[in-house]
């Protein structure tokens, strides 16, 4: 009981010093629940609108995916006859049945051609104004659309964009553009979870979105009543005899469900990972915090032991004490955690998803979770602290307990880090030596985490050289205040390796992607540099086909040399050795596309691969399935017949660019699809004759106009918008690993204000000699400062020799080019010297507000 | 060690005055109403230049204020410090830094030194933090004087007490201030020890023309000084000169008396 008593009272004396710590468990413990109750939030959305938005029975095609439509190779929707409605309505235990039309192949555009989708890359619908739907909505303004003229659009989109009834929409699907106006505007009464949805009169529909009359996309079924879903579902499919898909309103709403909920799901781990790393560093804070309350305490120890305390005891109540932080900690942060989550909701908002804050799902495991992860962490996290505090001697309680000169950091430790340090750099090794990407890429995990470790165990030995050497630089020109804050960093190595290990954690990461995501951009460049022939790639940002009509466009631009159409196409293979696969591709192209992208060959010329009859396959297939020059494959086309190609070339897998591609000409496509069949081009590639670049990249550009769905690259906008994509990724996950860093610069920060309380004596002593406020504030940030440089540049090396290596092991799939950085690198290192004199604002000011006198009468 | 050593002239402002510092009808008090309490009232003392000077007096009598506030490290509630010619009532921090880095020395109890500093750098820091470069020849005496030699480049921990106490003589002497203040310089010492450092003060006085001024209880210290002044109550009750430890001892006996009778 005495225990618990003098740890409760221990714990409310020294609440300041503990505050730092207790923010690390908070912070960590809130991103945790907020993750949680975000994603959990999400799906309870989802499921609420999935589940308002289904009829009971949906009859769709066949080949339609369970969460709706499939994007068909030729841009329209799969749909099903009209009379398919009509065997539907004279089925038994049908109260009513609706035949709709919708597609998400389309753009829609305003009337000065600006894009109206969403940019959180959420759908855009267009359909047909049904019964079903009217459930969710109810029409704000205006009417529902009736005629060829009129359309009505959602009213998030419609406020977005300032859109007013009568004004002029254009609908642009593979069969064309359909101009209308708005005659109404239509409120979602569930959640709307971001996408622009655009309605027309059935009709309409039809024409605009299939390009014909008397077909559907969908059956809505309602059952009549005492008719189970699944009773209903038995009849409809019983009487259709299984040529259509047929769901009953849970089944759609559950594969609506799986489907964003693995995107949630991966959302959801990775801000957990996230979290993760933030909880790696804060161990460190809060390592450093009780190692630095029982150096403090220890004469306070050596007294308790002397009076009787056991070594359990002492123990214990250091344990005690980080159980109480590590709840206190835990249970702001999970009311944070709820805070964070719906910041995340208003962020959402923001970007267009409305989250109603109604839906907040808090699952009872998530509170749960959230504690028990806290205290657990601070617990163990105090442990080592703990045990040292059960060893201090009686003797301790008699000697003078002035601050303990810690210089010497073990010879087992040394021993151990550098084992560890070894043993990492080994694997990371042979990470870049595999040549299996499978094996290398567990080298690399091994090598990435045993390095971190023994970095962590070494690090207040390297202290000592980095911290001179960092001062040799730095701080001489601070004379002696530089000095005495480089004394200070290196008096205690083991505190100024924890507070540096934890920034390197953070800063190692950063290092390590940045090396990565650079490389990635200046691989592609290079390969693209060498192998794209092509000036001008059109394609849609938003995965649409190309339609007819644009090709047209750019084919008659004025000062094009040559324009190559690229398509995929579904086929199943039958290779010489017997086997068949189903769901591979083939990529048709015009053969132009030789000289587009100079693919390189092992076997054979890819030029011959365009002949006719013939195709070109890849090195990896090759060698499976023992094909060789010459070889015959069958090819079967989803949408057309089967046919016994040549193989004339034999592709390269050193590529960047459409690796494992089997190329086919358009032309011998054309024998064995039927041209309503065929897909559209996936890809559009021009060329313009020398010197004529620029004029013909301004008449594509203006030729593409009507097109806004479709972007014209050149090849320095391509690899700006590719550098650009993997820049976008980096910032996000730097924004992520910001939460990890923080926590460490709290760290820094906590670190220097315990010391500033440790060193009152000293801080008083120098005082009354003649330091002046001004010259201890630069005392004290200079440390901070040669504390974060350390972590820094542990961490910045660190990152940078895993990101090499990682690249080394990535070289196998196209990785090739190793490029550092630098100015990241840099950037980082200066910033880190910003941080630290961030992180010395408070305990610098504080250490100068210290009353001389006070400090030097401190026991 | 007697030598013909000259006693050395302060650099400055030319015409000195015989009294290095003094303080004019100082008061101190703390709190206010009915928990003032007074720890200086209305103090006159004059601190003769190139003399050792001891203030004694029992626990809570204001010995301590009353050299904290002679020093500049604590402020007086009203009355004059002087030091030389400069009134330092009322000074800023800045300025009393400052003051305190160029004119003052300190020895303290205990932890006077920066334990990450070795002796020699402990010497010099009050002349490294004004950025000044000490005088060689003059920090060879001082060195040399206190007996630290072959202990420059040791580090606090490896010191012992005496020697710790004796580096930090050393450093308030080798800056040269206009005065040194001691708070129970031996305090923390057995007597050997103690005498060695009270004999190196006696000596920079003798020898090296310095100002000190010593709070101690000790009978035995005091008697190294040239004056004593004795404390009860906030208020000089008393001096002596040229003091025996026996005088020191009999005069604090008396006081004790007089305090319990009264």
């Amino acid at each position: 009981m005495t225990v618990l008593k003098t740890s409760m009272r221990n714990f409310f004396a020294h609440k300041g010093r503990m505050a730092l710590s207790a923010v690390a468990v908070l912070l960590s413990v809130a991103f945790v629940c907020g993750t949680l109750v975000f994603t959990d939030t999400m799906n309870t959305t989802f499921d609420k609108l999935f589940t308002a938005t289904a009829s009971d029975v949906t009859v769709s095609a066949k080949d339609a995916s369970d969460t709706g439509e499939t994007r068909s190779g030729n841009g329209r929707p799969p749909t099903m006859p009209a009379s398919v409605l009509g065997e539907v309505r004279g089925t038994d235990g049908v109260k009513s049945a609706e035949g709709t039309v919708f597609s998400t192949s389309v753009t829609v555009v305003d009337a000065e051609k600006r894009n109206l989708s969403p940019k959180s890359g959420a759908p855009t619908i267009v359909g047909s104004w049904n019964v079903n739907d009217a459930r969710t909505k109810k029409i704000t303004s205006g009417t529902a659309p009736h005629g060829f003229g009129q359309v009505m659009v959602d009213a998030d989109t419609a406020d977005q964009h300032h859109l007013r009834l009568g004004d002029e929409i254009g609908v642009i699907s593979a069969v064309g553009t359909h101009t209308a106006k708005i005659s109404g505007i239509a409120a979602f009464t569930v959640t709307n979870p971001g996408a622009a949805v655009f309605y027309l009169d059935t009709r309409t529909a039809q024409q605009t979105l299939v390009g014909k009359t008397g077909v559907y996309t969908n059956v809505n079924v309602t059952a009549a009543s005492g008719v189970s879903d699944a009773r209903l579902k038995r009849n409809v499919a019983a009487r259709l005899g299984g040529a259509y898909k047929v769901q009953t309103a849970k089944e759609v709403a559950d594969a609506n469900q799986k489907s964003i909920g693995s995107f949630l799901n991966v959302m959801k781990y990775a801000m957990l990972g996230f979290a993760g790393i933030a909880f790696l560093v804060g161990i460190f804070l809060i390592i450093n915090t009780f190692s630095m309350l029982v150096a403090q305490r220890t004469r306070e120890i050596g007294l308790m032991r002397a009076i009787g305390s056991s070594r359990r005891q002492v123990n214990r109540s250091v344990l005690v004490e980080a159980l109480l932080l590590g709840v206190f900690g835990s249970v702001l942060g999970v009311g944070a955690g709820v805070g964070i989550a719906i910041g995340l909701m208003k962020l959402m908002g923001s970007m267009g998803m409305n989250l109603s804050t109604d839906d907040l799902t808090v699952a009872w495991t998530t509170p749960v979770l959230g504690l028990v992860l806290g205290v657990v962490v601070t617990v163990l996290a105090a442990y080592l602290p703990a045990r040292r505090a059960g060893k201090v001697s009686p003797m301790a309680a008699l000697r003078d307990a002035g601050a303990p000169v810690d210089a010497k950091a073990g010879r087992l430790r040394a021993a151990l880090g550098l084992v560890l340090t070894g043993a990492g750099g080994c694997a990371l090794y042979a990470a870049a030596a595999d040549d299996r990407a499978k094996d290398g890429s567990l080298w690399l995990g091994l090598g990435v985490v045993l390095s971190l470790i023994g970095f962590v165990v070494v690090g207040p030995l390297l202290a000592g050289g980095v911290v001179r050497a960092l001062g040799a630089v730095v701080l001489r020109i601070f004379g002696p205040v530089g000095r005495m804050a480089e004394r200070n960093a290196l008096r205690n190595p083991r505190r100024t390796g924890a507070t540096g290990a934890a920034l390197m954690i953070g800063l190692a990461l950063v290092a390590c992607l940045s090396v990565v995501g650079s490389s990635m951009v200046a691989s592609a460049t290079e390969q693209l540099d060498k192998t794209v022939g092509t000036d001008f790639i059109v394609q849609s940002d938003s995965g649409q086909l190309i339609t007819p009509q644009a090709v047209r466009a750019v084919k008659s631009t004025p000062g094009l040399k040559r324009v190559t159409e690229y398509k995929v196409l579904d086929v199943s293979l039958t290779t010489p050795d017997g086997r068949t696969t189903t769901k591979e591709t083939v990529n048709a192209a015009d053969p132009t596309y030789a000289q587009d992208l100079r693919t390189k060959t092992v076997a054979g010329n890819l030029a011959d691969a365009y002949r006719p009859d013939s195709m070109s396959v890849f090195e990896g297939f090759a060698k499976k399935h023992g094909i060789r020059v010459g070889s015959k494959v069958t090819v079967a086309f989803r949408d057309g017949r089967t046919a016994r190609l040549t193989v004339r070339a034999i592709t390269s897998d050193d590529a960047v660019i459409d690796k494992g591609a089997m190329y086919v000409s358009i032309a011998t496509v054309a024998r064995y699809v039927p041209s309503d069949r065929m897909p559209l081009d996936v890809l559009v590639f021009a060329s313009a004759g020398d010197g004529q670049q620029r004029a013909a990249y301004t008449a594509l550009k203006s030729a593409l106009h009507d097109y806004p769905q479709y972007t014209v690259r050149d090849q320095t906008d391509y690899k700006k918008a590719l550098k650009d994509q993997i820049g976008r990724l980096l910032n996000m996950i730097y924004g992520l690993l910001a939460l990890a860093i923080i926590v460490a610069v709290l760290g820094v920060v906590n670190t220097l204000a315990l010391s500033v309380v440790e060193r009152t004596r000293e801080i008083g002593l120098m005082r009354a000699i003649g330091l002046s406020r001004r010259q201890l504030r630069r005392m004290i940030r200079l440390e901070s400062v040669v504390i974060a440089l350390f972590g820094a540049l542990l961490g910045l090396g660190l990152g940078m020799g895993w990101g090499a290596t990682a690249q080394k092991l990535l070289a196998l799939q196209g990785l090739n080019v190793l490029q550092i950085p630098w100015s990241t690198i840099i950037a980082v290192f200066v910033g880190s010297a910003f941080v630290g004199l961030l992180a010395a604002l408070v305990p610098a000011f504080r250490a100068g507000r210290m009353n001389v006198l006070n400090a030097i009468a401190t026991e | 060690m007697t030598s013909a050593v000259t006693i050395p002239r302060h650099g400055g402002t030319g015409g000195r005055t015989a009294v290095a510092a003094r303080a004019r009808q100082v008061v101190k008090a703390y709190g206010a109403g009915e928990t003032r309490v007074v720890a200086l009232d209305h103090v006159d003392v004059d601190i003769a230049r190139g003399q050792f000077t001891a203030i004694m007096g029992p626990s809570g009598s204001g010995k301590s204020t009353l050299m904290h506030c002679l020093a500049g490290l604590d402020t007086v509630t009203s009355g004059q410090i002087l030091l030389d010619e400069t009134e330092i009532t009322g000074l800023k921090d800045k300025k009393l830094t400052q003051l305190r880095r160029d004119r003052i020395g300190f020895i303290f109890q205990a932890f006077n030194l920066l334990p990450t500093l070795n002796a020699l750098e402990n010497i010099t820091l009050p002349m490294d933090i004004a950025g000044r470069k000490p005088d060689r020849a003059w920090l060879e005496r001082v060195v040399e004087t206190v007996g630290l030699a072959g202990r420059l480049k040791h580090r606090p921990a490896q010191l012992s007490g005496g020697q710790q106490q004796r580096v930090a003589v050393a450093r308030a002497l080798a800056a040269r201030p206009e005065i040194i203040f001691g708070d129970e310089p031996t305090g923390n010492l057995d007597s050997r020890a103690g005498a060695e450092v009270l004999g190196f003060l006696r000596r920079s006085v003798d020898e090296l023309g310095q100002t000190i001024v010593m709070v101690t209880h000790d009978p035995v210290a005091a008697s190294y000084a040239d004056r004593v002044l004795y404390l009860a109550d906030g208020r000089i009750v008393d001096e002596m000169h040229q003091p025996t430890a026996d005088q020191v001892l009999d005069r604090m006996k008396d006081f004790d008396a007089r305090g319990r009778t009264s």
